[in-house]
């Protein structure tokens, strides 16, 4: 990478961190650490928002992910603009009204504390793993680009983030994600701009959408009732609402974004500018992928993606010599594919359908050999390497950035990285060290003492979460399949706490012992279908042996309705089966 | 209405209408309408391009 890269990247995250430092050296508050100076404006809630919903690896995977399969992923963001007015409408209000410092403080006005303990402890241990795995996810595909060790990778950005956090609480979060969203909206421009300028002379830019599309990459929208494909408008109108809600509407990492507003009025405008923008900016980050699509169809890219699986298998006597056959015939294919692909481009304008018809049967015969090709290299460097990730998508962006970009852009773009990385870590690290002191330590432990002696221990609780999250991110790797792991604690617990809400604000009726309950019993349930459906064990439904066997986002949608349903038969038994004893 | 009316009702009379469109309403209404734009465009960019 070359200095001014350099210069431009440290520049610019050093600056982010110290502007918010030096931003909050006034912070000497506990109300002013943990929920902010009620001052943020609605562009800064929005861009706020925004910024703790995209990690690194949203600007990492995404583009990859319209690389390999188009913008059909757009669809998943489809229900978030009406999760964001039925919060300004329904919950909003009542956290303001009550002028909670987390969400799960409204659940013991509306309940009892146990509820509100309960559903704090839910929360601190998914979102505390979660922490961990957005600097651990970045990480690894940064230290490979940079050359870095992963382990020094992870103290940068942890340490990092960690610092302006604890120095500033929220208020710092809220002041860099601002500058920090700006520079992750600029930077994916100017790298939309670059690939649209770097096509070839001869490929305008309508050329190269018509091209995408052609190849199937530019289905944004499709209404099939298909159940078996992820993601649809429908997959994502009714399941993006329920898993937003859930998101913005009891997560204490974003209920504390838009909490800080100056008015009810900013909060709301807040989200309703997340819900206008959201869905613009995924798209934009989809077509920038679609855009690294066309270019790789001019420039050649390496036959594996990820620079850390090729390394090894070059220095590998046994399987370099194979793998370098397999680059030789990759470059031989990418020339006669780049010639078939300038003629298919020209017979795309002559509207003519039989030969366009021909084009596209031989551009898609190269593509498919093409595929083939990066295959076998994927196998050969498994065989090389049996705990090697042979997925490589998410190195497509990063390689191009790396590779193509002009000097400082390249810097540029890695702040981006480091910036979406920063701003999401920084929101679950003080959104963890407020639910720890508000909801457990100050409501349950240590009462009556200063707010000095508060805004102490949150600066120590931010501090301890920080480097839980650096450790787990230090020993993720000697964990097989750890996203999926972390992703399924997640759903073991969403449901229920975004069921637990909903009786709050929709079943008047129900009183605190009953939601409480059915928590505990809907949570007992979910972990006896999960081990049910991990193991294979049979269960015996009326006389019929049954093998369950569910994907765990169903978790979510289960554990929420169970908790409503238990909720609201219990909440008629209790009272009677108290009155017998 | 008991008394824990407060933990359950969202009528808090906010300090004032938004900036634009003059009720939250309207603005509600603005950001569906826009989104339900933005899916048809969406939806006709598929089609053209497919």
């Amino acid at each position: 990478m070359a200095i001014i890269d350099w210069i431009v990247l440290i520049g610019t995250i050093a600056g982010i961190i110290i502007y918010g430092i030096w931003k909050t050296r006034n912070v000497n508050t506990t109300q002013s650490y943990l929920q902010g100076d009620y001052d943020l404006k609605w562009w800064s809630i929005g861009l706020s928002i925004m910024a703790t919903q995209a990690s690194a690896i949203t600007f990492l995977s995404t583009p990859g992910q319209a690389y390999e399969d188009g913008m059909g992923f757009a669809q998943f963001y489809f229900g978030l603009p009406l999760a964001m007015v039925i919060l300004s409408v329904f919950v909003l209000p009542i956290y303001y009204k009550l002028k909670v410092y987390t969400a799960y403080e409204y659940l013991e006005g509306r309940f009892n504390l146990a509820t509100r303990t309960f559903t704090a402890i839910l929360f601190l241990i998914s979102r505390g793993l979660a922490a961990g795995l957005t600097i651990f996810a970045p990480a690894i595909i940064l230290s490979t680009i940079l050359g870095w060790q992963l382990n020094l990778t992870i103290l940068v950005l942890g340490a990092g983030v960690t610092l302006y956090t604890v120095s500033g609480g929220t208020k710092a979060v809220s002041v860099t994600q601002f500058h920090q969203m700006v520079i992750i909206l600029v930077g994916m421009f100017i790298a939309a701009f670059v690939l649209v300028f770097q096509l070839p002379d001869q490929v305008s830019f309508t050329d190269a959408v018509r091209f995408a599309g052609s190849m199937n990459k530019l289905q944004v929208v499709d209404f099939s009732w298909d159940l078996s494909n992820r993601y649809t408008f429908w997959s994502g109108m009714i399941g993006g609402v329920f898993l937003f809600l859930s998101y913005f509407g009891t997560d204490q990492s974003q209920v504390q974004r838009y909490l800080s507003g100056k008015t009810l009025t900013e909060s709301r405008l807040g989200l309703m500018f997340n819900g206008l923008l959201k869905v613009p900016m995924q798209f934009l980050i989809l077509f920038v992928g679609i855009l690294v699509f066309v270019f790789f169809q001019f420039n050649r890219s390496p036959l594996h993606f990820n620079e850390g699986n090729v390394n090894a298998i070059k220095k590998n006597e046994r399987y370099a010599v194979q793998y370098e056959a397999l680059n030789k015939e990759h470059e031989l294919l990418f020339e006669k594919k780049k010639e078939v692909i300038h003629g298919y481009i020209n017979q795309l304008k002559t509207e003519q359908s039989d030969k366009i018809r021909k084009g596209k049967d031989k551009v898609n015969t190269l593509m498919k050999e093409e595929k083939e090709l990066r295959e076998k290299a994927a196998k050969l460097i498994k065989e090389a390497a049996p705990s090697a990730s042979t997925k490589d998508t998410d190195y497509v962006f990063i390689t191009f950035i790396r590779d193509f970009l002009p000097v400082g852009i390249v810097g540029l773009l890695l702040a981006v990285i480091f910036s979406a990385s920063m701003s999401s870590t920084s929101s679950e690290l003080s959104s963890l060290a407020t639910t720890t002191v508000i909801d457990i330590y100050k409501r349950s432990f240590v009462k009556n003492q200063t707010d000095q002696h508060y805004l102490f221990v949150s600066k120590a609780f931010t501090l301890l979460w920080g480097a839980i999250a650096v450790l787990f991110a230090l020993s993720a790797r000697l964990f097989e399949n750890l996203i999926q792991a972390v992703n399924i604690v997640g759903s073991l617990f969403y449901g229920t706490i975004l069921g637990i809400f909903l009786v709050g604000f929709f079943l008047k009726s129900v009183k605190g012992k009953a939601v409480f309950w059915a928590a505990i019993l809907t949570e007992l349930i979910i972990l006896i279908i999960f081990y049910l459906n991990e193991t294979g064990i049979p269960v015996s439904i009326g006389g019929k042996e049954i093998v369950i066997s569910i994907g765990y986002l169903w978790l979510n949608l289960i554990g929420c309705t169970l908790v409503m349903i238990v909720s609201m038969i219990l909440n008629k038994i209790l009272p009677t089966f108290s009155k017998k004893l | 209405m008991n008394s824990n009316n407060k933990w359950i009702t969202s009528d808090l009379n906010d300090e004032g209408s938004p900036p634009i469109l003059g009720t939250w309403n309207r603005l509600y209404l603005f950001v569906l309408v826009f989104h339900a734009l933005l899916i048809f465009l969406f939806y006709l960019f598929t089609k053209a391009y497919s």
